[in-house]
């Protein structure tokens, strides 16, 4: 019920007295306050306190074990020698002494399995020349087995060492033969082992250093001063700047998740825990408006989540100031006020978006239950946008100021960085702050929603089963058939191959499902999946439509790729190469990526899930719904984007004609006008429409989309729901 | 409040309907008329799922009417929801307290957000302790109260602000048989102050010592409505039992030959399916019709 009359809108006691008794009842809730604040306090200072102790233990005990190793091979006495210079030297270059560090060499008679065994902790094969060049030619050929001859792949750490060998070996000047070697043989699993084998090592090439200066000056070695250049590097950046650089990044998701979790703890409460104990009814029953219960909770929100992360930054400032725990190096911040301010202000629209989406968590859940296993994927939601400082090559100024949360996270970055851009945070400010508003409002209309508030709906549905159950069971469906298809495409992509996979997911998973759920609730066919022939009209529509509607997708993505997540090139190619099917021929292709989809997908997506969906929301909410899930159902996350817009359009399309038909062949000639004329080489692979051709693809698009409304089906059971928005 | 002549409470051609899949559309509450007086006791009588509960959340403002037109105290239930709210109180089983608040703060709370000028707060909660008793435990959390002192608490909460109408939702449910005599009791006395009580129960003695006038309702219909000596008269009977069996038996007998065995589900053990089902899917029709 929306209100009419804004009584009340000047008189704040309402208000302010729902606040103060939410914060009251809040604080009486001693366990909820002990586990939810008071934890985490101690928590998490004790554990970076012991895990801090931990490690300085572990270093003294490194440094305090004596470690045993054995020699062998023919040049053992020669290698003895080394290895006692060697623990003789100390590295001139070192800011502190090294500690002393215990090697004893141990008599046993089988070495190798005694360093297994862990009875040794570092084994040294001394070789002869002959034998040490042996070695080197084995390791280069078993390295080259390994990596394969591809050139590529020289990134990997195992061929580029491999290929510094082959250099060394093929330079003539290296005089392979005629120097002896030491192989240190340590167990990586081991830290004493791991930690015998960095000191000897370490020792061992500066031992040798040593010794090639002094052949070098006793040789009267040449060198002229000119020909030598000593490299230093310094950084012009401010301690500030490098901890702003620092903190701009971690400051947001840092904050969001403190609020997100301490503004939980009243959310929780407020409405959901209100259903189930039954007392919002006694609310809703009351002179107060639905505004002001609104206002009043997200205030208590808003408070305690603030509270919540002041607490615990203050708390970690303590425990820095106290010197008990260690800043990272150089994270010392003098914020102007200016900087304050502006933080300030960024961080209020995020403070109300974050309580209006928890509070609306709450006044969609029924239950405590229901609000926590919600929780987790808004978190996440909440949380990718704020980390959009990290995306390399994001800028000041660009359309991400747009987008809620991602845009207040760069600003912070930039506020911190350099300095304030107001007309990029009032944006951002503006856009997350929106946001909040809108959610708001649908936290207000929640509180009317007879399905949300009443208590005593005893599930009617559930009594009478069949049908009726379908449109509440519809999401975790395909809940389950997304997770099904993801692991299907995540651990048996490879054994299946691509044809596999689109059998599996579109036969298997796809109509498969759709079956089930038909079978299983009973569903009307016809109905369900809207078998009704349109007018002729519909079919030139739908021949026109679709490529509109893919020049306007293309244009839309190439428009977002560019200006709001400007996507790394590399990124994108990598993801082209994953997606196409180099092993299908133009036949296959048609049936595989254009013929099956568009009857399989559409029957589940257009046909199933729409059915359940529509019951439960008009149409506009219908169309965005249907085309994200179907969206997240295109694993690659860049394809999620452009298939959730297609599968909008092709919700709506449904919608608009009262028809699978149009939709099947809509789909199939998007599929097909999307990959075919690229394997027929009509168009280059990196080919891009004009940009002038979205305007008039958006044009054509809304043509077809209202002939398909006027040409559509006969009106059958549920023309009322299926009705085009007018 | 000048009985007889201004009604405190109008229900015209109220009508409820909630869309059901294997259904069709339900009318839970299908075309009721009733009026109500200050001073006067007005009882819904009808079995579970009749749609009393319905009606009541209606006028309640909780749901919203799909046709008709109430009015409590002259004020719309659909265009002034607040103003109804304000003056009226309703007490149902499933309007529970807060448990972390004390009794007294319970009754503080219901009086300012229902809006009762806030200086005259403290002598109200006062004035509520002392008639309901509740003084030697106002202090202590409701959750820790008795289901006695609870329903205390709750028919004061329920009148906190001094609304000018009641409603009473089944609220002897769950009571036990002192307690139900008790908020007998003080209905009668709220009564006899001048307010407007509406009382819904399918307990017939209830209804019979109670209520000044009765509306019998089936299956979302009003059929029958005056005083016990009215209902006596038209149809013989002398117990309301039998007088409730006997409107129930004839409309049923005029039904089956029209409707068939549609009202299988409204049986009186069904635990009040029929309007479970309706929150389940009147959403969707609703939604529907704010998208269109």
């Amino acid at each position: 019920m929306t209100q009419r009359r804004p009584r009340g809108s000047r008189d704040l006691s309402v208000l302010a007295t729902i606040f103060r008794y939410e914060l009251r009842m809040l604080l009486r809730d001693t366990r909820t306050i002990l586990i939810a604040v008071v934890a985490p306090l101690v928590i998490l200072p004790a554990w970076i306190l012991i895990s801090n102790r931990v490690e300085r233990s572990e270093e003294r005990r490194l440094e305090q074990a004596e470690y045993r190793y054995a020699v062998t091979g023919s040049q053992a006495t020669w290698a003895r020698e080394q290895i006692a210079q060697a623990l003789e030297w100390e590295d001139p270059d070192a800011e502190e002494p090294a500690g002393r560090i215990t090697f004893v060499e141990a008599d046993v008679s089988d070495p190798d399995s005694a360093l297994r065994a862990g009875e040794l902790q570092l084994l040294v094969e001394a070789l002869s020349a002959e034998e040490f060049a042996a070695v080197l030619e084995e390791e280069v050929a078993e390295a080259r087995a390994r990596s394969g001859p591809s050139e590529e792949d020289a990134e990997s750490e195992e061929s580029s060492a491999a290929s510094e060998l082959e250099r060394l070996l093929d330079d003539p000047d290296f005089p392979l033969g005629e120097v002896r070697g030491l192989r240190l043989l340590f167990r990586a699993q081991s830290d004493f082992s791991r930690n015998a084998q960095d000191q000897l090592e370490g020792r061992l090439r500066g031992l040798r250093t040593v010794k090639r200066d002094s052949v070098f000056r006793t040789r009267g070695f040449p060198v002229a001063a000119e020909a030598v250049a000593v490299v230093e590097d310094q950084d012009v950046a401010s301690a500030e700047k490098v901890a702003g650089s620092f903190l701009g990044l971690v400051m947001t998701p840092f904050l969001l998740v403190l609020m997100l979790s301490g503004g939980s703890i009243v959310a929780a409460d407020a409405i959901s825990g209100e259903k189930e104990r039954g007392t919002l009814e006694t609310l809703l029953t009351t002179a107060a408006t639905r505004r002001e219960i609104v206002r009043a909770k997200q205030l208590a929100v808003i408070v305690v989540g603030l509270a919540v992360a002041v607490v615990n930054v203050g708390n970690l400032a303590i425990y820095f100031g106290l010197g008990v725990l260690d800043l990272p190096q150089g994270l010392q911040v003098g914020l102007r006020a200016g900087q304050t301010l502006a933080l300030l202000f960024l961080f209020l629209p995020l403070a109300v978006l974050v309580s209006s989406a928890l509070l609306f968590l709450s006044g969609v859940s029924k239950t405590y239950k229901e609000y926590q296993i919600y929780f987790f994927p808004l978190f996440i939601t909440f949380l990718i946008p704020s980390l959009a400082p990290v995306l390399p090559g994001m800028e000041l100024r660009s359309v991400i100021a747009f987008v809620p949360i991602a845009g207040v996270a760069v600003a912070v970055r930039d506020v911190l960085l350099s300095g304030v851009d107001w007309l990029f945070a009032s944006i951002a400010f503006a856009s997350t702050g929106l946001a909040g508003v809108t959610m708001a409002g649908w936290v207000e209309s929640s509180l009317s929603n007879e399905r949300l508030i009443s208590r005593s709906e005893l599930d009617e549905a559930d009594l009478v089963g069949g049908a009726a159950l379908f449109p509440r069971h519809v999401f975790q469906w395909f809940l389950g058939f997304w997770v099904l298809f993801f692991v299907v495409s995540l651990w048996f992509g490879d054994q299946l191959g691509v044809r596999g996979q689109i059998l599996v997911n579109l036969v298997g998973i796809f109509f498969g499902g759709s079956l089930l759920l038909l079978r299983r609730y009973r569903l009307p066919v016809r109905e369900a999946l809207s078998l009704r022939m349109p007018r002729p009209a519909a079919w030139i529509a739908t021949v026109v439509g679709a490529p509109s509607a893919l020049l306007l997708g293309v244009a839309l993505a190439n428009f977002v790729n560019t200006y709001i997540f400007p996507v790394p090139e590399e990124i994108l190619r990598a993801f082209g190469e994953s997606l196409s099917e180099p092993a299908l021929s133009l036949g296959q292709l048609v049936l595989f990526v254009s013929v099956m989809p568009g009857v399989f997908e559409e029957i589940a997506f257009r046909g199933v899930l729409l059915h359940g969906v529509r019951k439960r929301m008009g149409p506009w909410a219908t169309a965005l719904t249907v085309g994200i899930i179907f969206g997240f159902f295109h694993v690659a996350l860049f394809r999620i984007a452009p298939t959730a817009f297609l599968g909008v359009i092709l919700a709506g399309v449904v919608l608009l004609s009262r028809s699978l038909y149009p939709v099947i062949l809509w789909h199939i000639l998007n599929n097909a006008m999307s990959t075919v004329p690229f394997q027929l080489g009509w168009l280059p692979e990196d080919f891009s429409p004009p940009l002038w051709l979205a305007p008039i693809a958006a044009v054509t698009l809304a043509g077809s989309l209202w002939v398909l409304w006027k040409s559509a089906a006969p009106a059958a059971v549920h023309g009322r729901a299926a009705g085009p928005p007018d | 409040m000048s009985a007889d002549t201004n009604p405190t409470v109008q229900v015209q051609g109220l009508r409820k309907t909630f869309y059901d899949e294997s259904r069709g559309e339900v009318n839970a509450v299908d075309g009721i008329d009733f009026d109500c007086h200050a001073g006067e006791v007005f009882g819904l009588l009808g079995a579970n799922g009749a749609g009393k509960t319905t009606t009541l959340r209606m006028l309640s403002t909780v749901l919203r009417p799909s046709g008709g037109r109430a009015r409590v105290m002259g004020h719309d239930v659909v265009l002034e929801p607040e103003a109804v709210r304000r003056s009226l109180g309703f007490y149902s089983a499933s309007t529970a307290l807060y448990p972390r608040l004390t009794g007294r703060e319970t009754l503080e709370f219901f009086a300012r957000i229902n809006r009762f000028p806030p200086d005259r707060v403290p002598a109200r909660v006062e004035e509520l302790v002392d008639r309901f008793g509740i003084r030697e435990y106002e202090r202590a959390r409701v959750e820790k109260l008795s289901s006695g002192m609870q329903q205390k608490v709750s028919i004061a909460r329920t009148i906190a602000h001094d609304p000018p109408v009641l409603i009473f939702d089944e609220p002897t449910v769950g009571l036990d048989v002192l307690n139900a005599l008790e908020m007998v009791r003080v209905i009668r006395d709220l009564r006899d102050e001048g307010k407007t009580i509406l009382f819904s129960s399918h307990i017939m003695s209830e209804v019979e010592k109670l209520c000044d006038r009765i509306g019998i309702i089936h299956r979302g219909r009003m059929l029958a409505m005056g005083t016990l000596d009215e209902l006596r008269d038209l149809t013989g009977e002398h117990y309301l039992e039998d007088i409730f069996v006997h409107f129930v038996t004839r409309t049923e007998g005029l039904e089956s030959a029209t409707l068939g065995a549609t009202g299988e589900l409204e049986a009186d053990d069904g635990g009040r399916p029929n309007a479970g089902a309706g929150h389940a899917t009147d959403q969707a029709s609703e939604s529907r019709e704010e998208g269109a």
